[in-house]
């Protein structure tokens, strides 16, 4: 608790980040990243084949990648830093010090990148003959390629919370970004960013273009970018499962919150339609259905967004693996505030001591400073939301409970704090469950 | 001192990545690249709604040509506005954290508001724009939606304003209230609008005077809208900048006295800061004002020039400014600068 809090009650902290940071990653993997590729390798083709109308089809995309990315993509890229501060300022305030250069890089690609789409898009119809052309064909490739690049540069950050490597040991930049699953974290995003952008385009493509050839010709341009990245996301994606550590990899299917068989079933079928939606593409691109292309895109997006979850979840209970956990506290820190207690360690604590009549308030101060990050009093996910999840305790179980439950639950980050500050939890828990103290010894179910 | 510095977190455990002194270079040049290009959207946008209003009054198709132009620029300057914010945020954040962490959580349903507001602004510009020419006979709409979108650019900068200074204000923190108690619960903030606002004007006023001047130059024919957006530029320059030497003066006279009186003679630097930017102020009128009376290759020359340092002397007072404020805490509270004395040891 070194700074103040903000309490998104019902919605919970973790969800605002991460509602901001799937549709972050929606549109900058689906649209800056995949789209645009897709939309310069269509104008190369045009080029090729010398085909007007493919080519203002072609423009046609790139206005929609304008207006999409610098305002929804571009404001929640922002957003994800902004709710980081106001929601995990000790993680976010670590990873900009670790990462402080990689950051200053990514910033002068994406001011490259914007720039470079503004004249992409706004020099369509001045540079349209001859060399002119192929300078604004040219021009796309940068672009494609700046695009990338913000990607190989933020994924080392994001690869790094969950293996940050030898980073815990020398603190060097290097060992924390090229980190055992930054390759093929890398790879995996690069290639699942086309499939999310041809499973994005299929839909609208076969909703808005008519014409039956014109169709055709954008169903085999995405076809052969399919043909790439299915298998090579499915590549990238086995390495990467096989680099990270052994107890995230046991955490994947409980993240989802999907029983086991529910997980492969949705999965496996989701897989087994993209397949089939290439083979279709590749074969009759003329005859793609609309309602095959409309599953794709949503199979596609809820995909990613289970990625994200996933990622996210499995490096639990850190949110630095091995330095810092969910809940921003540091995992040397720990024996110190056993010993010398949390509160007191806590800047904007509005209690730094417990006493018998502040119990509650105490409680209150311990549980912002320690569970807020990730749970609520009464929120809308019943995970997280510790009235359902402590429904029916009282105040010696949960005494008994906190200081091993990080043994049970495995993505639980310790208590940390004096048996007076874990008393204080207790009551403040208990006070918000049933409007009262229950610190008497009745028995209770355990649930 | 320690009473007042009760709130301020002890600093990250993780050294400050660089030299302080260049990174207090590197905030002071990645603002004003910032804020010049947040200066020209705020500011085109309100000439585009503004001249779009005058052109339907006045029925007058040059003002609402030059009302288009205005949100052409407009719409490619937001993006490049924001995406240049991400660096000076950076900085910020790494050398700041003890200070503007805190504040801007003080703020943070509000400081988060700024995504919607500004995801709203921005649709709206791009609306705003592509419909010009499909929506010549539903002016009133049109109109409507380049106003709603100005309206949100003028209130986000309250906004950061008060992120900026409540973290000046570390011993106001425990009194304050969130965002709208903030407007009024610090000093300064109404004056930094005010000065922030007029600038934002004068500059997008310049900006018409410099693309169009420069296109001039090149020796392209300027449309009458063209001819006539650059003559109106070079007169909203000259008079905003006019107002606004008696708006700074509002905002030193609500600095607290021992900041003021460091610019008013107590220290060499700062004095000699603000009577640079006094007198660059005034040049730049002198320039404008002849630019106003004929096209003068050496009056473009001079105000562009005038301009950019003007720009300059500005962020840096501003980061001046910051420093005078913050010295007592960050003498008290000192930032992890150090790789050797990190305590790194794990649990484990």
């Amino acid at each position: 608790m070194n700074f103040p809090s903000v309490d998104y009650s019902w919605f919970g902290n973790g969800s605002v980040i991460a509602l901001i940071a799937i549709v972050h990653v929606v549109i900058s993997h689906g649209v800056a990243i995949g789209t645009i590729a897709l939309m310069v390798t269509m104008e190369y083709r045009a080029v090729r084949t010398k085909n007007a109308k493919l080519d203002q089809l072609a423009k046609k995309i790139a206005k929609w990648v304008l207006i999409i990315t610098t305002t929804v993509g571009a404001m929640t890229g922002v957003g994800i830093w902004f709710s980081t501060t106001v929601i995990q300022p000790d993680s976010i305030g670590a990873l900009l010090r670790i990462f402080f250069w990689a950051w200053v890089a990514e910033w002068a690609v994406f001011i490259t990148e914007v720039v470079l789409l503004i004249i992409y898009y706004y020099t369509w119809d001045i540079w349209k003959d001859g060399k002119a052309k192929l300078r604004h064909l040219k021009l796309g490739m940068v672009l494609a390629f700046a695009s990338w690049l913000t990607m190989a540069i933020i994924t080392g950050v994001l690869a790094a919370k969950l293996t940050p490597g030898l980073w815990s040991e020398t603190l060097s930049f290097w060992n924390a970004f090229v980190n055992p699953t930054y390759l093929p974290s890398l790879g995996f995003r690069m290639f699942l960013a086309v499939m999310l952008a041809i499973a994005l385009l299929s839909f609208f493509i076969r909703w808005r273009v008519k014409d039956t050839e014109l169709r055709g010709e954008v169903f085999s341009v995405f076809g052969l970018w399919g043909a790439i990245s299915l298998p090579a996301t499915f590549i990238f994606g086995l390495w990467y499962l096989w680099a990270i550590p052994e107890e995230a990899y046991n955490m994947i299917v409980w993240s989802t919150g999907m029983p086991e068989n529910v997980f492969k079933l949705l999965n496996g079928v989701a897989f087994a339609i993209l397949v089939l939606f290439l083979v279709w593409v590749v074969v009759k691109p003329k005859a793609v259905p609309w309602l095959l292309s409309l599953v794709v895109m949503g199979a596609s997006i809820g995909f990613i967004g289970e990625f994200e979850v996933v990622r996210e979840s499995i490096r639990k209970p850190f949110i630095i693996y091995d330095y810092m956990y969910a809940n921003g506290l540091l995992a040397k820190d720990r024996e110190k505030y056993d010993e010398e207690g949390f509160l007191t360690h806590a800047t904007w604590a509005k209690e730094k001591e417990v006493t018998a009549e502040n119990m509650v308030e105490a409680g209150r101060e311990v549980f912002i400073g320690q569970c807020i990050t990730c749970h609520t009093v009464d929120g809308w996910r019943s995970k997280r939301s510790l009235t359902k999840r402590m429904d029916g305790w009282d105040e010696e179980a949960m005494k008994g409970f906190i200081p091993t439950m990080h043994n049970v639950r495995v993505a639980m980050p310790p208590f940390m704090g004096t048996d007076e500050e874990l008393a204080a939890l207790a009551a403040y828990i208990s006070t918000e469950l049933n409007g009262q103290r229950t610190n008497n010894t009745q028995e209770v179910s355990a649930k | 001192m320690m009473f007042l510095s009760t709130l301020i977190a002890p600093d990250n455990q993780l050294p400050i990545p660089a030299n302080i002194g260049l990174l207090e270079v590197l905030i002071v040049v990645t603002f004003m690249l910032h804020i010049v290009f947040v200066n020209f959207t705020i500011s085109l946008t309100a000439g585009a709604v503004g001249l779009e209003a005058a052109g339907m009054i006045k029925k007058n198709p040059i003002m609402d040509k030059m009302a288009q132009i205005a949100s052409f620029h407009a719409s490619i300057h937001k993006s490049i506005a924001v995406v240049l914010g991400v660096g000076p945020l950076l900085m910020v954040s790494v050398i700041y954290t003890q200070y503007f962490y805190a504040s801007t959580i003080l703020i943070g349903k509000a400081w988060l508001s700024v995504l919607i507001l500004l995801i709203v602004a921005f649709l709206l510009l791009y609306l705003y724009k592509f419909t010009w020419d499909k929506w010549q006979n539903k002016k009133a709409l049109h109109l409507f939606v380049g106003f709603l979108a100005m309206a949100i650019l003028f209130f986000v900068p309250l906004i950061f304003i008060v992120n900026v200074v409540s973290m000046l204000y570390p011993e106001q923190w425990a009194t304050a209230n969130g965002f709208f108690h903030s407007l009024f619960h610090y000093p300064q903030i109404w004056q930094r609008y005010l000065h922030f606002m007029l600038a934002s004007l004068a500059t997008g006023g310049f900006y018409f005077f410099i693309y169009f001047g420069y296109k001039k130059r090149r020796g392209a024919t300027l449309t009458p809208a063209e001819q006539a957006a650059k003559v109106f530029g070079v007169k909203v320059g000259f008079w905003v900048t006019v107002v606004q030497l008696v708006a700074g003066f509002l905002l030193l006279f609500s600095f607290k006295k021992e900041i003021r009186m460091l610019y008013l003679g107590e220290d060499l630097l700062l004095t000699s800061l603000l009577v640079l930017s006094i007198i660059l102020t005034i040049i730049l009128c002198a320039c404008l004002f002849t630019a106003g009376q004929k096209d003068s290759s050496k009056a473009f020359m001079a105000s562009l020039i005038t301009f950019v340092f003007i720009i300059g002397v500005m962020g840096w007072m501003r980061h001046e400014l910051r420093e005078a404020y913050l010295q007592p805490y960050l003498d008290d509270n000192p930032r992890t600068t150090d790789y050797t004395v990190i305590d790194k040891g794990n649990e484990k």
